[in-house]
Order: C-alpha cells, then structure tokens, then sequence
C-alpha cells in the first residue's frame, strides 16, 4: 500500500485512481490507513463478496480466515479489466501499464 | 474528480505487513570497478567501496531491492554494522520532515517492539547534489541486552526520497565505533545517479 501511496502522483498524471479493498471492517482500515499514512480511498468488504466478483483465490495457507489473497487488477474506462496480477504488485510493471493505456485512451 | 482508468487493488494487510524486510545475500556480482577505483553498479550508480572487511549484501525494503555492505566487529553478539542505500525507504511524503516521522514508524519494526528509538540529531546535508537531511537516532532492549545506534541520511532522486543507512548493533554495555559511520559518510558521500530513475523516465 505504501508503494501505491508514492506513486499517487504518477497515477493521477496517468488519469488512474487506485482504491484498496479488504476483508477488514471500517474501524481497522481507519486505524491501518493512519498508521501507513495512505490517503487513497480504502473499502471495507467483510463479507467478501468482491473478492469472488473479481476472482481472488485466498492465498496458501489462509483458505479458512477472512482475509483476501492480493490481487492487482486495472479496469479501464469502460469498465473493462485490463490487468490482472496476483501477489505483491509490481509497481513498475503497473505504472507502464497505465501510462500505455492512458496513451491508448487519451485523457478523459 | 472524474478519472478515466479505475484501479482496484485486492490485498491481505497481514500479508502484506509480512513481506517487508527479508534479508538476502547476493550470489552475484552486479557491479564493476572503474579505471578511477570507483563501483559502478548496474550501470546506475557510482561509488567508493568501503574497505577491506565489509561484505556486500541486497536487501529487500518496501518491495524494491537496495544493497549495502555488512561488517561483522569484535565483541559479544549482535555487534554487527551495515549500511544500504535503499531507494524506496519507508513512508512516502516527498518532504524530508514529514519522510524522516514516517521511516521512523516503521524502521527497524521487527525490533522495535521493544525498542523505542530516540533521536539524537537532526541536521540538513549536502546530499546526492542537493539538500537532504541527516538523522542520528539510538535503541536500547534492555530486555534482549541489545542496543542500535543508526544515521539515516534522506535525498531527492527526482521527485521521489531515496535514504541510505546505517545501523551498528551492540551488546548493552558494548561501546559504538565511529569508524563505521566515517565509512559510511564517504560512502554517502561518493554516491552518483549515472543515469536517470525509472520513475523520472515515465
């Protein structure tokens, strides 16, 4: 989240908005998103029910807790998903992402 | 605000809390030595090696790979010193004040939970060909025995904080060696960007 957090300034040049979800409730992300400073919207998703819209599988090990294995994925402007990568993301490899789709589309 | 590309980001927080910080060895030897006796790393940055005596390490921090160099001293465990550059250090403000509160939430997490970590100094520096700013902080565990005393030296690469630093471990009643934070000042010191950042590329 950090990451994500240092590159807001890349995202917005990209016409990108980046928003975090998870299985935690509003009180801990609150807590969370202070302590790591984040300023980009963070939802709360208790029952889960995103992650099998977008088809996140839990991580080895974590199949019985109510937590969401990490998934990156970039949706376009028309709603289409772009992108899709599990685990840590790679910030890099997004930010060209973006930056090609938003050369693709053009500012909106 | 109306944003073109929506970007959603599925994450496990304690995973994620997790993944920072492993420390690996390099098995390779990503750098070359110039005709001036300098380190040209990754044909990206240049430097002075430090002498005989410390061995080089990557370390991973916040997701990216940096390096440094370890050196193991005399006396009773953990005495140990290590310096790195690091080019994603913790936090994210682009201001070296508000940098420098951020870091120190999350530096040395694994062992601050019982160490709570006192600045010492704080002073600006010529660094990397521009201000930064320089941080001398202290830990004891006097529950472990152990004691750190680190510098932390904060500079701009483009728009984005990139740090180097330096932590030199102790037995409690060990005494600090200031010859590791000489080393490491020249290191700071002799440290050149050969070519521009990925992100002041895009």
């Amino acid at each position: 989240m950090e990451g994500h957090q240092r590159n807001l300034y890349l995202y917005e040049r990209f016409n990108a908005q980046v928003v975090g979800v998870s299985r935690d409730d509003v009180t801990t992300l609150k807590y969370w998103a202070k302590s790591l400073d984040i300023s980009f919207p963070l939802l709360s998703n208790v029952t889960g029910f995103l992650g099998n819209y977008f088809y996140v599988k839990p991580e080895p090990g974590t199949e019985n807790y109510p937590i969401f294995g990490r998934r990156t994925v970039i949706i376009d402007k028309k709603g289409i998903i772009r992108y899709v990568r599990d685990g840590s993301p790679d910030f890099k490899d997004i930010l060209l992402f973006l930056k090609k789709l938003n050369q693709e589309g053009g500012k909106p | 605000m109306r944003k073109g590309l929506r970007m959603l980001v599925c994450f496990a927080s304690v995973v994620m809390m997790l993944s920072a910080c492993a420390t690996t060895e390099s098995t390779q030897k990503p750098y070359k030595i110039s005709q001036q006796g300098t380190v040209i790393w990754n044909d990206e940055f240049e430097f002075k090696l430090p002498p005989p005596g410390w061995k080089l390490v990557q370390v991973e921090s916040g997701g990216e790979f940096g390096f440094g160099f370890l050196r193991t001293d005399p006396g009773q465990f953990p005495s140990q010193s290590m310096f790195v550059y690091d080019e994603e250090p913790f936090g994210c403000s682009t201001k070296f004040e508000d940098r420098e509160e951020e870091f120190f939430k999350r530096y040395l997490w694994a062992s601050t939970l019982s160490i709570s970590m006192e600045i010492l100094e704080k002073h600006n520096v010529p660094v990397l060909g521009g201000e930064g700013l320089a941080v001398v902080a202290e830990g004891k565990d006097p529950i472990k025995k152990e004691k750190v005393k680190s510098k932390v030296v904060f500079g701009k690469r483009g728009d984005r904080v990139v740090a180097f630093y330096l932590t030199q471990w102790r037995h409690i009643d060990g005494t600090y060696d200031p010859s590791a934070f000489e080393i490491f000042d020249k290191f700071v010191a002799s440290f050149k960007f050969l070519k521009k950042s990925f992100y002041e590329t895009l």
